[in-house]
């Protein structure tokens, strides 16, 4: 009886239209959009790579070349600097080849046409070549015997702070729409689970109705109806993250085969949340209204929209992380890819499967019910 | 021996202030095609519900096949056949699988399903649409459709609520012939329907409700007799004084007589030798006339006329 | 003009998302108007950096100070799960601690491994304090071994890295152009016209076209053309009202009109005719609502995504750019960037993304007469029912 009810759940779910556009096309859609949109924004603008400078004037100061090209140099340099002529540099500049010019002279001066961290580093780079050559004219002048040590000083290089790396993982933080993406279909298989509770309730469908009167206990028709929901969710889920971990691309750290667990526990929660809200006193157009703005609201909350949302949810309302179902999916994921022990990402999973319970609950105290009222 | 299949105790059902059934008693026999009657809001639908426990009721007592009936007495829903009002299909299913699968609600054995499922097929002759879906299928056809998701799994007990609205002639005609042969092979079956051409046709016994009662129960003969008006006489005359229609309508028997200038209509209840004497008064004043002929009472007659007089009684 | 009232309940009834859509726009939009600055001098971009001091010597907190100067210290707890969600989504650009012992090894000329910091991403904001933490130190290491104490070393490090270099800072926009926040309006403005316009408006249109509702019209008295044009009315009418709303929004922000806004204004009338004929031409299909529905938010987003709308174009690949060409969103950002300043004005470019948007109005008009004529040739109903057997 529970694997008829449960091939025909599969076979029916396999052929609506709107699970096919909704759980399938769009997120396809939205994350080959995520990729042309985001696909470049950490390597150019979070990435360090040499900033781009014109320098002015650098033939009559050999010292100040001296330095800028020292900088240039090898696979960590800061600048990459191009020589040139006041004309070509505002012309360089106006295009935005370079993000600023330096004036060689007495005094470096330096020209930009924006604000932002290039421009400050460039400016924190001339600012401490003018403390330097202030420093070595002052020991020049006052005691030239102690100069060779003091330029010794100030030119050696340093390395005076230690870095503490916090993950072996991809650090591009644009991932994390991706995270929000897969956390998005998770969420919409509340829609999925909507009919678990809808048709099976003798006083929600003629189809609930129908299937109370047959000797088809409603347990097994229920927990028939809801496993089959799962395995179409866990389709979608499977095809969202093989989607953008390889048509995409995208980076997902070392730990791929729990992404699809976190996915596959994630859409069995959207479902069990869709179980829940169908098994609600309502219209069933309202139910879909419910669960679809409830599944935006909290994608919206977890940064699918506004990628900074999270830290906003985390300074202002932190318990809300917690129990987002949305941001719990794409945080499991997170931190599958960020953390080299699995502490925090089992965490995340019991969430899920607390959540996933809890609606479990309620909606089987809903649909306990076997006679109605009214029809 | 005949084994009573349904029998319904008192029954009380209410909806808030509203009462749905007041004390609604029902015994139906198997081999049945017990037909009940009413008009809308009358009850009808709420007693189906009640005998299939999918509605609480405040008061009363159902049994099926000899046993109380409850939300989960599966052995006795195992024998049960049920065709709601609403149609009740999956739409994403063609017409083949919705049945495969409420057969399979019922019959697990999978060679034995496939047999009902094809004679279900048959017998809805949807043979030509096995592939199609739901929404593909004419009113027609998906009315068939969902009459034959309910009986594919060889019910002894049919329960068909309104099962032929908005269906054409042609559908309703196969419906209606399915139904006897379903009796036939010895299922019992309970039908309601707003057609009393249909019920009169079908039904072995019939139930009248209005506001939550039975009003009246019996063979279609047996409720033909209770009402006064068991035979019209209608008459082809264009003239016609007063006085010979005042002596008509003073025969024994006759308890009205209308003359509309073409017809003169005068409705009998029992006696035997009515029409004889209505000619009589109309030859021995030499009045010439046409056509004569008479009708028995319809089950609409009877419907109407009981219905009314209920209605009657709640007003005094 | 029955059909033009009926038209009108429709649309009343689907208005729903396109006011959410409209008021949520707008209520981000305006309070950002009342906030905006202008900038003239070159800002020095200020980071977060949360600073553990285990050292906690007056030189420590000399460094503090210091780097509190251009930047903002942020308090968090010392934990390794904190550092890491923090520096991840950049809730801090940098994590720095001040190892114990800082101001004695320093105090010696010891110049390595003072400090350490959580690591996440290679960023700007590490190069930059890095460098900056290198320089002090070594800094402080050049006036000691010119014979200051370690004290004078260190105040006189701070001074000198108060130095100013002078920067000049040059405007390449035309002139006048539109400030940051109306600049900005006008670049969200166009997905928000798709979902508003299209979202809202080709559901009503479906539905008064439908064919059953399109059969029982055509039997009755009324002339096709009327009922096209009461259409039409109600239609450009929504149009309107939608555009008049955000111009009279656009132009208050803005202070008043000038050349760039009425530039501005043009773009968005002329992309708005574009989304109306792309509503008509999509209407044109019978498609159930859920379609309707994908075919808004791939167009609206998708758009939006590939043509710099929410990423600046500057940022899109140059593949992405030429693929984008081909949709007429493209052209309006291309025009609103030189207005915002982004890119250099120039007016026959800005011609171009006009004509160009207008092309792409006329050449959805033209697919759907051509796409009309072609279905109305097989008028017959497409999805014909199975009728039953002879009975």
């Amino acid at each position: 009886m529970f694997l008829h009810i449960f091939k025909y759940e599969l076979l029916s779910s396999l052929r609506v239209k709107d699970l096919i556009i909704w759980l399938m096309i769009f997120p396809i859609a939205l994350g080959t959009f995520f990729k042309i949109a985001f696909g470049n924004i950490y390597a150019q603008n979070t990435k360090f790579s040499a900033i781009p400078a014109a320098v002015v004037g650098a033939e009559n100061d050999p010292s100040f070349r001296s330095v800028c090209d020292s900088v240039s140099e090898g696979d960590e340099a800061l600048l990459k600097v191009t020589y040139t002529n006041e004309e070509t540099a505002l012309e360089m500049l106006e295009k935005g080849d370079v993000d600023g010019i330096f004036y060689a002279g007495d005094e470096v001066r330096l020209t930009v046409a924006g604000s932002g961290l290039g421009q400050t580093i460039l400016k924190s780079f001339a600012d401490r070549y003018s403390v330097s050559a202030a420093i070595i004219k002052d020991a020049l002048m006052n005691d030239p015997a102690s100069a060779p040590a003091v330029i010794a000083a100030i030119s050696e290089d340093v390395s005076s702070c230690r870095e503490i790396p916090l993950t072996e993982g991809n650090t591009d933080n644009m991932v994390q729409y991706f995270y929000n993406l897969i956390a998005m279909v998770a969420m919409y298989g509340a829609v999925t689970g909507l009919h678990v509770s809808v048709g099976n309730q003798a006083n929600m469908s003629p189809l609930g109705a129908r299937r109370s009167c047959s000797p088809a206990r409603k347990s097994v028709s229920i927990a028939a109806s809801f496993l089959g929901s799962c395995i179409i969710q866990g389709l979608c889920m499977v095809l969202c993250v093989s989607f953008v971990a390889f048509a995409l691309g995208v980076d997902f750290g070392s730990k791929l085969p729990l992404v699809y667990a976190a996915a596959l526990l994630g859409g069995c929660m959207g479902v069990s949340i869709g179980f829940f809200v169908g098994a609600l006193n309502m219209p069933e157009s309202a139910k879909t209204g419910v669960v679809m703005s409830f599944s935006m609201l909290m994608c919206f909350f977890s940064g699918l929209m506004v990628g900074n949302m999270k830290a906003v949810i985390a300074a202002k309302v932190p318990w809300l992380n917690m129990i987002n179902p949305a941001a719990v999916v794409s945080d499991s994921i997170y931190c599958l890819n960020i953390y080299s022990d699995y502490r925090r990402f089992i965490v995340k999973m019991i969430s899920m499967v607390i959540i996933t319970l809890v609606f479990v609950v309620l909606g089987l105290i809903l649909t306990r019910r076997k006679k109605y009222a009214s029809l | 021996m005949e084994n009573t299949v349904v029998k319904i105790e008192n029954l009380v059902k209410r909806y808030g202030e509203l009462i749905a059934l007041d004390h609604f008693s029902l015994e139906i026999k198997e081999g049945e095609i017990f037909g009940l009657l009413g008009p809308n809001g009358s009850g009808k639908t709420t007693t189906i519900n009640c005998l299939l426990s999918l509605l609480s009721y405040d008061k009363g007592n159902i049994e099926l096949f000899g046993k109380k009936m409850t939300p989960v007495s599966y052995d006795i829903k195992k024998d049960i056949g049920v065709i709601m009002q609403n149609v009740a299909v999956l739409n994403e299913l063609t017409v083949y699988e919705n049945i495969d699968y409420f057969c399979g609600l019922y019959i697990s054995d999978k060679a034995l399903r496939k047999k009902y499922v094809e004679e279900a097929i048959a017998f809805a002759g949807l043979g030509d649409f096995v592939k199609f879906y739901p929404k593909k299928l004419s009113g027609g056809l998906l009315r068939r459709l969902n009459i034959a998701c309910g009986i594919a799994h060889k019910p002894k007990l049919i329960i068909l609520d309104e099962p032929t609205v908005a269906v054409d002639p042609q559908s309703r005609n196969r419906i209606l012939e399915g139904i006897e042969e379903l009796n036939r092979a010895g299922a019992t079956v309970i039908y309601t329907s707003h057609y009393m051409e249909e019920v009169e046709q079908l039904c072995t016994r019939i139930a009248i409700m209005d506001k939550g009662r039975k009003i009246a129960e019996g063979t279609k003969e047996e409720l033909k007799r209770m009402i006064r008006n068991t035979e019209t006489v209608t008459i082809e005359i264009i003239e016609l004084p007063e006085e010979a229609r005042a002596q008509i309508a003073s025969l024994p028997h006759v308890y009205s007589a209308e003359h509309d200038g073409e017809k003169l209509v005068i409705c009998c209840s029992g006696g035997k030798h009515n029409l004889i004497r209505i000619l009589d008064v109309l030859q021995s004043r030499d009045l010439s006339f046409g056509r004569v002929y008479t009708e028995l009472p319809t089950l609409n007659d009877v419907f109407l006329e009981i219905t009314g007089k209920a209605l009657r009684d709640k007003e005094d | 003009m029955q059909v033009f009232n009926a038209f009108l309940k429709v649309l009343k009834k689907r208005s729903l998302s396109a006011m959410i859509y409209i008021a949520v726009f707008l209520g981000i939009a305006i309070p950002m108007a009342s906030s905006s600055t202008s900038t003239e001098a070159m800002k020095l971009t200020s980071l977060d950096i949360c600073v553990f001091d285990e050292d906690g010597t007056d030189a420590s907190r000399e460094l503090i100070s210091l780097l509190a100067k251009n930047n903002k210290i942020v308090t968090l707890e010392n934990d390794r799960d904190v550092m890491t969600d923090a520096l991840y989504y950049e809730w801090i650009d940098y994590a720095l601690i001040i190892d114990k012992g800082y101001a004695e090894k320093l105090a010696a000329g010891e110049t390595n491994d003072l400090f350490r910091s959580y690591h996440m991403h290679d960023s700007y904001s590490v190069v930059y304090v890095t460098n900056l933490l290198s320089e002090y130190t070594s800094t402080v290491k050049a006036f000691m071994t010119s014979g200051n104490s370690f004290s004078d070393a260190l105040s006189k490090t701070a001074d000198a890295l108060s130095t100013d270099t002078e920067v000049t800072m040059k405007s390449f926009s035309s002139g006048g152009g539109l400030t940051d926040v109306v600049g900005f309006y006008y670049r969200y403005l166009p997905y928000i016209l798709v979902a508003v316009i299209l979202g809202t408006l080709c559901p009503v249109i479906v539905t008064m076209n439908s064919r059953d509702l399109r059969f029982r019209t055509n039997c009755s008295s009324i002339r096709s053309s009327s009922y096209t044009m009461q259409l039409f009315l109600g239609s450009a009418m929504f149009v309107f009202a939608v555009l008049a709303l955000f111009t009279v929004v656009g132009i208050v922000m803005n202070g008043g009109i000038n050349g760039d806004m009425l530039l501005a204004i043009a773009n968005s009338i002329i992309f708005s005719l574009v989304v109306t004929a792309l509503t008509v031409f999509v209407s044109g299909f019978e498609i159930g609502p859920n379609i309707q529905a994908l075919i808004t938010q791939i167009a609206g987003l998708g758009m939006s995504f590939l043509c710099g709308v929410f990423v600046p174009q500057s940022m899109l690949g140059s593949g992405v750019l030429t693929a984008a060409r081909f949709l007429p969103m493209y052209w309006y950002t291309v025009l609103n960037d030189m207005l915002m300043g982004d890119t250099r004005f120039d007016a026959d470019k800005a011609a171009l993304c006009l004509a160009v948007e207008a092309a792409f109005a006329v050449m959805l008009v033209v697919l759907t007469v051509l796409v009309r004529r072609q279905s109305s040739g097989k008028n017959a109903p497409r999805q014909k029912k199975a009728e039953p057997a002879a009975a």
